[in-house]
């Protein structure tokens, strides 16, 4: 087994840029005793140590197998280029930043998939692990790939690089896999059986069990299941209740994206805005009470020293105890440098409301809103209603109370998008921006961004189709000429980089060539705006005779069997099936914690619900 | 407002290991988070977004080991020095050591203004024992200027080496070079080193001293 020559490292380290992320050394970094741990296991953002630290997921699932007295866990990320050719060249296999040992010498390598664009760094990784891409070329002694993330509830594109997929919380899922293995370690038993031990555990799917069927068209047929001690569908596994937030966050060294506490206060939305993966896929709403919020910001800053964190939820107006929330916090910090953040509002007064109590602590910039869609059609059929009226009115009381920024989210390309939809979103912005000329004349900046929509598994809109990317790049130019004759900013994707997304997201298991041969062709850093190389990516296609239009241009039949029906996330497809009907009508449906709508998820996890303190749920 | 005069602190540190590959401004920022989980009663700068005030002498270049670095921080209430030593030691990360610790009167000028020069020591690896580097050494000191190419411009070193000495025992040789750290004339041992034909990356360079100005106390 290769070992890394810690000296040569170092060599190498002189010459790279930024040499600190690859050495560690943080304070509150865990670097345990290797022989009297009796399983060592490596996580992985697959993307350099600047963005991939900041991964709220990663981090807590490194502190609880490292509060395992018989566990250890280390990190390793994605190196940037220089790093990577210097490796390459001295030979040096990829290791983590605790011990310097190479991948190969522990028993899991854990690996995070939080979306599609990552997937061919997730190859690169393995392969600079000098770890056989394919589960089906490893063997006993290497070490067990397992996936994780939310990319995962449709893990089909990355099944056969992968032992076994993670799916849903993974809290307690990760001690399940631990003794799992250490059971299997001590019998001495064979590969396959370790891999039937993992798939009987609730929440993991062992993809090389099952196989795809297709029908002669293309579509595929079902999954099937290699055998009947395995579950037909596998369940995303949830926490009944929010675990012990981060206690020893990880302070780095260099500069990360996100360098401040991260506060979750609360995980799921009932808002069912019909094209939000995360939205469906987090269900049900669990939150932490003022307490725990406070609690947990008190251990973070002692713990880290950062005088920044947000409070994190896909919908901070929607935690039921919010005001009393931010009341407390500006309390018990105002004498203090603390800076606070509380993105993904609602847009509703009451929203700046939250944020005026923390106006002190607020690290200043500006308001965000997202209202996704500009016109009552566009957003009955998003199921994201808004009245332009409580827009306008919010925007006043945003200027009002002295903000000078507003930045605007909003998608394009959503299902039965006509031009007019698209012209109302410059219509709206530049009424913003009168309104706030009105409160603080030239000093007002309003920043529009705009999304492509991609249709993601799991959603309502599952079904449908992407936008023909030259419609797309007409809608762009015309916002682009617009927005900029008012002076208001615009950010948006190139219609190219949202290409490879779509392809993914709903790709099945025969895209692992075509993933494969993108990387061969020298595929990587997908996610970065000038990493994608869309030419690897088609020959990739063509290489493996595949249609990439297949995944993307096509509209699925409502009885269509997805690549991804096979895993559930509690909600039923036939909800979802409901829902993209209504959707057709431009029937909206109501938040759900006003009334039970029946989805799925109480019946799939009626058990776990807590009976007391029902208020940790938002279902009603 | 800080209406009060505040403590000025003094640390001399050590910054060893992996922290040799962390920079300038992400040492500052490691020591602002270092002191803030003290809980010390910091001093913050005024302004709308105060900071910890802190002030390190002289950057130490990336890659870089020294066990005679600089820091000041200033406190709104005294602390026996006691204290704040027990307090930092808990919260700083593996790699920078505390060496001393004392409280100076707010009157001398700030640690960047005393810096005169840096004294560094480097072992020069037996690979290039061969390399004759007492001759190369008397070669490129018999030159006017000594050029080297900073930033797309440049710069005569020569001015800036104040001192230099190449002790050989054996096989083994270790390099004494002290330089000017000044803004204007700012040395760069590993830049003499590249002209001698040895590669940085192969050396450990340690800055062992810091000289600064007679009014520093």
């Amino acid at each position: 087994m290769q070992k890394i020559n810690k000296k040569q490292l170092e060599k190498i380290l002189y010459h790279v840029e930024k040499p600190g992320r690859y050495v560690g050394g943080e304070y509150n970094m865990v670097l345990k005793n290797w022989d009297t741990h009796n399983i060592h296991i490596t996580l992985a953002f697959p993307d350099i140590y600047d963005l991939g630290q900041a991964n709220l997921g990663l981090s807590l699932i490194y502190e609880i197998i490292n509060n395992q007295p018989d566990c250890l866990a280390e990190r390793t990320f994605s190196p940037w280029h220089d790093m990577e050719k210097a490796m390459r060249d001295n030979n040096i296999p990829l290791f983590t930043l605790e011990s310097k040992r190479a991948i190969n010498e522990f028993d899991i390598f854990g690996i995070t998939l939080p979306y599609e664009s990552i997937y061919t760094n997730a190859l690169n990784l393995l392969d600079l692990a000098q770890i056989p891409l394919r589960s089906a070329e490893r063997g006993k002694h290497h070490p067990l790939i397992i996936a994780g993330g939310q990319a995962c509830f449709n893990p089909e594109p990355m099944a056969p690089f992968i032992d076994a997929f993670a799916i849903g919380d993974g809290e307690e899922l990760i001690i399940d896999i631990i003794k799992t293995w250490q059971d299997w370690k001590i019998n001495d038993l064979s590969r396959e059986a370790l891999f039937t031990k993992l798939a009987q555990i609730p929440g993991i799917y062992v993809p090389s069990l099952y196989d795809a069927i297709y029908f002669e068209d293309g579509r595929l047929k079902e999954m099937r299941r290699k055998n009947k001690t395995i579950p037909q569908t596998v369940c995303k596994r949830i926490v009944s209740k929010l675990p012990k937030p981060l206690q020893k966050q990880l302070v780095p060294n260099v500069q990360i994206v996100h360098d401040r506490i991260p506060i979750e206060i609360m995980r799921g939305c009932t808002r069912g805005c019909r094209f939000c993966h995360a939205g469906f896929v987090n269900r049900p709403v669990r939150q932490r009470n003022v307490e725990e919020i406070l609690e947990a910001i008190g251990t973070g800053i002692k713990a880290t020293g950062y005088e920044e964190l947000s409070l994190l939820s896909l919908s901070s107006s929607d935690h039921t105890q919010i005001l009393e929330t931010t009341k407390a916090v500006y309390e018990k910090y105002k004498e203090s440098h603390l800076r606070v953040s509380l993105p993904s509002l609602r847009i509703a007064s009451f929203s700046v409301d939250l944020m005026d109590e923390l106006k002190e602590l607020r690290p200043g910039g500006g308001f965000t809103i997202a209202p996704e869609a500009a016109t009552d059609r566009m957003r009955a059929i998003i199921n994201k209603p808004l009245d332009d009226e409580d827009l306008f009115t919010t925007v006043h009381t945003i200027f009002n109370h002295g903000w000078l920024n507003l930045k605007m989210y909003y998608m394009i390309g959503l299902p039965n998008e006509k031009m007019e939809d698209v012209e109302a979103i410059l219509n709206t912005a530049k009424r913003v921006q009168q309104i706030g000329k009105q409160y603080h004349g030239h000093k007002v900046r309003i920043h529009v961004s705009v999304g492509t929509f991609i249709p993601k598994p799991h959603t309502p809109f599952q079904w449908f189709p992407v936008e023909n990317p030259s419609t797309i790049q007409e809608k762009l130019d015309f916002l682009r000429d617009g927005m900029h004759r008012y002076k208001i900013k615009l950010s948006y994707n190139q219609p190219d980089s949202t290409l490879l997304e779509s392809w993914l997201s709903r790709g099945d298991r025969r895209l692992a060539n075509v993933i494969e041969q993108a990387w061969k062709n020298g595929a990587k850093f997908d996610a970065w705006d000038e990493g994608f190389k869309k030419e690897c990516w088609q020959q990739a296609f063509e290489h493996e005779n595949i249609d990439p239009f297949f995944y993307t241009f096509r509209e699925r039949k409502t009885d269509e069997v997805f690549p991804w029906d096979h895993i559930s996330s509690g909600v039923d497809k036939a909800y979802l099936l409901e829902d993209y009907k209504m959707s057709l009508q431009g029937e909206t449906r109501e938040d759900c914690r006003n009334g039970c709508f029946d989805c799925g998820i109480l019946d799939c996890f009626a058990l776990q619900r807590p009976k007391a303190d029902l208020i940790y749920w938002g279902c009603p | 407002m800080n209406p009060t005069t505040p403590f000025r602190v003094r640390v001399k540190f050590a910054k060893l290991e992996s922290l040799r590959f962390i920079g300038h401004l992400d040492l500052q920022r490691l020591f602002e988070r270092a002191l803030s989980r003290t809980g010390l009663p910091l001093r913050y700068s005024q302004g709308f977004s105060p900071k910890i005030r802190l002030n390190i002498a002289s950057a130490l270049p990336l890659g870089f080991i020294s066990c005679s670095e600089y820091l000041d921080f200033w406190l709104n209430t005294p602390v026996p020095d006691e204290d704040i030593d027990e307090a930092l030691k808990g919260s700083l990360p593996q790699g920078i050591k505390v060496l001393e610790l004392y409280e100076v009167s707010n009157k001398l000028p700030s640690l960047q203004e005393s810096v005169l020069s840096s004294q560094f020591e480097t072992a020069i690896p037996t690979i290039y024992a061969h390399c004759r580097l007492k001759d190369k050494l008397t070669d490129l000191f018999a030159q006017e200027s000594i050029m080297v190419y900073r930033r797309k411009k440049t710069v005569d070193i020569k001015p800036m080496i104040e001192k230099l000495k190449l002790k050989t025992q054996n096989d083994s040789s270790v390099l004494f070079i002290q330089m000017s750290s000044t803004t204007q004339m700012n040395g760069r041992p590993d830049e003499l080193l590249v002209l001698l034909g040895i590669d940085p990356a192969d050396v450990l360079i340690e800055r062992t001293n810091i000289i600064f100005s007679p009014d520093f106390q």
